[in-house]
């Protein structure tokens, strides 16, 4: 169908799909910078990292729409919940596993991503769920539709993505986690103390899961499996970004964002999520050797 | 003696900044023994991953009984009848010792799919002929009682002896044996070492040996290469080697 | 429904899930293969066999452009072998990653292609299902049909389980096993590893496309949504539970966890709680991989020894 049709060609520069990309992009680099992290320094994919990001989303949502709370407060709320709640997480089933394989801790975290996503659809019910907030008009800047709630995702992910730079390039736990990350053994000979590393990564990344589900929610609706389906493209950016590397991971977020939202112009809406595996898959694929070389494996 | 049936030629092997292998040439007569030594990290162990493929070399060729390998992969070469056997042990953990032997037959008719399932006779065979020859070996290494035994619960001794064992299993032309004696007692040490010796003798196998044991590597080589900071330094007969002033300070100057 | 009607029902989900299981202790509980993508060839199998076995659709309303009328084992056979040939591509592009990174690609595929399912509609009938799938022999068996139907399932089964752990045991097994513990050592003795992961990946994706067709000419109609990655992640704990690389623990393991997910159907739906047991049960399967990943990592039936030998003295 496509062809070279000048309307193609031009809605390719359409402003709308580009804002549209900015929104999700910003979404997938919080949520990607909050994997990196953990994966960075633990060594293993968790795969209930995308139900952390529901779990947040979850528990903002109670306080903002059962507790009357604004959803500013909701969502700190929702931070905090989620940063104990992965080191709790942490404390009772991951940190048994430590000394085993990296393919052991990936399929205990299915098992920990079955319990949360189900117990989720014990405590809120199956249905989608949307924070309370007027609905307000969609403003058109230049033809473009900005909603304030895309205005809020752009602003406040652009908070947290500062504020964790700063985290990490000024405060000497910050320091120690990027040590940490480029490598896990090498940080141990420094006298770095990994176990206390740790606690803190599964804070910081808990709480940038929470987040992350938050803005999310804030988008789209919050669902049980929400975050689990928004895994993918989250996982490309943190592969093509280089594991560990947040910068990296940031920068993978928003590309895969944009290129996202953009593809719609020369591939079908409905093949939309195609984009974010295919570029899984060749982030891997080319990167046979356990992703930038020597790695931290 | 005889036609070399392996020569390594330029070979160079670079980690980084650090040159494992440095313009690596030297051939090995069929039928003889030769001691690779060196000092550690002298490029030994690189040098037998080069020649088996288990690296990518950065230049240089490896010609195998008359024949370019360097394009082949390390199963491609081992069918051909050079098989190595691994510094640290490599030993199959969760595979008895008896499976862990029969895995080196070759040409196991029993290993492809259709094979498999049908169990033919030549099958059946093949895998008695196997079992025998495992047999015959378990029991000359000291480890037949331990056949049913995980790979993974032997001594470290136990572990060297059954890589070794492994490796003769698979009938090779050649054999690069990498420290196959460290660990393993010194009464079976002798006895592997007229084994090796019968084998080349009456088999016509060849070996190419690291061993830092310099007696025990003098004694039974008929051949001595000698590297440093990945060069070959010196090759010659065990009394020239010895006698080499490069490879003494090489010596001296590596470890203590 | 009876209890009997159901008890029936529940066993011939064991029996093609079990179908799943032994298929996928062959990539992980013989060749060490971190397979992700086993909903995708239970997917392919399914409609491939529905697709070839059922015209059509007609009306206003009509979907489906594609289909024909095929007998049915020919579906089956078709299945099976597409699966195979999907599981074998994508083996070919990915199996030389690492582990945990051969599970994120094989995932990726496996959401891709059901990404496909469910947007081409002319061929699959999307979102909507694929209906009036015909179900072999029915009418002319001189049994209840259920049970025969069962009783098929239940040969395949018991053939499956024969060829398998055949095949495992097998020299072909031993390299696959030789694979699973360490890769350099077989190809050190001179083995075509790749090639012995192709295979495996192969027949392991083909009983699963198999499964699919028993599956889809079972249930009448099939939609996208019946193969999500939770059913894969679902397989695993089974095998995971019923202990790796034992195909009799593949197939208890799944009995157990269909058992487990299926029990709330002889359940009064007037119990307390009775609308969260569903969830309940999941969270339980959840619980239950961990722990015996934690207590007991060679799971109900596999082999303690060989998962504790070199493990300096055990379970650590
Ligand atoms: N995979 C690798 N990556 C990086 N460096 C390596 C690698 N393998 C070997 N090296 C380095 O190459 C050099 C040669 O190592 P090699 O193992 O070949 O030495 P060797 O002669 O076998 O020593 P030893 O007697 O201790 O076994 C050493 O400096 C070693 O650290
Ligand atoms: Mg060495």
């Amino acid at each position: 169908m496509a062809g070279f049709d000048p309307q193609f060609v031009m809605a390719a520069f359409d402003p709308q799909f580009l804002w549209n990309g900015l929104v999700v992009g910003s979404i997938i680099a919080v949520a990607a910078l909050g994997l990196t992290l953990i994966f960075g320094i633990l060594n293993f994919i968790n795969i209930a990292y995308g139900d952390y990001m529901a779990v947040g989303a979850y528990f903002a949502f109670a306080a903002n729409t059962q507790y009357d709370l604004p959803i500013v407060v909701a969502a700190l709320i929702g931070m905090v919940v989620m940063a104990v709640g992965a080191l709790v997480v942490d404390k009772l089933v991951f940190e048994r596993f430590r000394s085993r394989s990296a393919i052991v801790l990936l399929v205990v975290s299915i098992g920990v991503a079955f319990v949360l996503r189900n117990l989720i659809r014990i405590v809120w019910g199956t249905g989608s769920r949307r924070f309370s907030g007027p609905i307000e008009a969609a403003p058109q800047f230049f033809g473009i539709r900005v909603l304030p709630d895309q205005v809020a995702i752009v602003v406040i992910s652009v908070a947290i993505l500062g504020g964790t730079y700063l985290l990490l390039r000024r405060t000497r736990i910050g320091i120690a986690m990027r040590a940490a990350s480029d490598d896990t053994d090498l940080a141990r000979i420094r006298g770095i103390d990994t176990e206390r590393l740790v606690t803190y990564v599964w804070l910081v990344g808990g709480a940038i899961a929470g987040i992350a589900g938050i803005l999310l929610g804030l988008d789209a609706q919050i669902r049980p499996n929400m975050g689990f389906t928004a895994l993918i493209p989250i996982f490309a950016a943190v592969i093509l970004g280089g594991i560990g590397d947040p910068i990296g991971a940031v920068a993978g977020g928003y590309a895969i964002g944009i290129t996202q939202e953009l593809s719609v112009v020369v591939i079908p809406t409905e093949y939309k999520p195609a984009i974010g595996l295919l570029l899984l898959i060749i982030g891997l694929l080319s990167k046979p050797e356990g992703i930038f070389g020597e790695a931290t494996r | 003696m005889t036609d070399p049936i392996l020569r390594a030629e330029g070979l160079r092997k670079s980690f980084g900044g650090l040159l494992a292998v440095d313009d690596a040439t030297f051939e090995v007569e069929e039928g003889t023994i030769a001691g690779l030594i060196g000092p550690n990290g002298a490029g030994k162990s690189t040098t037998f991953n080069l020649l088996s493929g288990f690296y990518g070399a950065d230049a240089g060729e490896v010609i195998f009984e008359g024949e370019h390998v360097e394009g082949l992969s390390p199963d491609e070469r081992a069918q051909r009848g050079m098989i190595r056997t691994f510094q640290i042990t490599r030993e199959l953990t969760g595979m008895k010792v008896m499976a862990n032997m029969l895995l080196a037959a070759q040409d196991h008719p029993g290993e492809t799919v259709v094979g498999a399932l049908a169990n033919t006779g030549s099958v059946e065979s093949r895998e008695e002929q196997a079992r025998e020859r495992a047999e015959d070996l378990l029991k000359f290494l000291e480890l037949w009682e331990l056949r049913e035994e995980y790979a993974g619960n032997l001594s470290g001794g136990q572990r060297k002896l059954l890589e070794l064992g492994r490796a003769l299993m698979a009938d090779p032309d050649l054999l690069l044996l990498d420290e196959p004696m460290a660990g393993v007692n010194p009464d079976l040490t002798d006895r592997l070492l007229s084994r090796i010796d019968d084998l080349q003798s009456e088999e016509g196998m060849t070996f190419v040996i690291v061993e830092h044991d310099m007696d025990v590597i003098m004694s039974v080589s008929d051949k001595i290469i000698g590297m440093h900071n990945g060069q070959v330094l010196s090759v010659g007969t065990p009394e020239e080697v010895k006698s080499d002033e490069k490879m003494l300070e090489a010596y001296l100057g590596g470890s203590v | 429904m009876a209890v009997g009607d159901l008890a029936l029902l529940v066993a011939t989900i064991m029996g093609v899930y079990s179908l799943l299981a032994i298929g996928l202790n062959m990539h992980w509980g013989d060749t060490g293969l971190l397979n992700f993508a086993h909903a995708a060839f239970f997917a392919i199998g399914a409609y491939t066999s529905a697709i070839l076995t059922t015209p059509p659709e007609t009306g206003l309303l009509a979907n489906r452009t594609v289909g024909a009328s095929y007998p049915i084992f020919v579906g089956l056979l078709a299945g099976a072998t597409l699966a195979a040939a999907a599981g074998v591509l994508i083996a070919v592009t990915s199996v030389r990653l690492e582990g945990d990174y051969l599970a994120m690609v094989t995932l990726s595929f496996a959401e891709l292609i059901r990404l496909v399912i469910h947007n081409e509609g002319w061929l699959t009938s999307g979102a909507q299902s694929l209906k009036g799938i015909e179900r072999p022999l029915e009418g002319s068996v001189p049994i209840r049909y259920d049970l025969f139907y069962f009783l098929l399932v239940l040969g395949v089964v018991a053939g499956s389980y024969l060829l398998f752990r055949r095949l495992a045991g097998s020299p072909f097994g031993r390299v696959l096993h030789a694979v699973r513990e360490d890769e350099e050592v077989p190809l050190a003795l001179g083995k075509d590893t790749t090639w012995f992961k192709l295979k495996s990946f192969g027949l392991g994706a083909a009983i699963a496309g198999l499964a699919g067709g028993l599956w889809a000419h079972y249930v009448y109609a099939i939609t996208p949504n019946m193969f999500l990655p939770s059913l894969t992640f679902t397989i695993w704990a089974a095998v995971i539970i019923g202990g790796a690389g034992s195909y009799l623990g593949a197939i208890v393991g799944t009995a157990f966890i269909v058992g487990i997910r299926q029990v709330t159907r002889f359940v009064p739906s007037d119990v307390p709680f009775a609308s969260d047991l569903p969830y309940i049960r999941l969270v339980v399967i959840g619980v239950l991989l961990i722990a015996v990943l934690y207590y007991r990592p060679y799971g109900l039936l596999g082999d303690e020894e060989r998962m504790l030998a070199g493990s300096e003295e055990g379970a650590d």
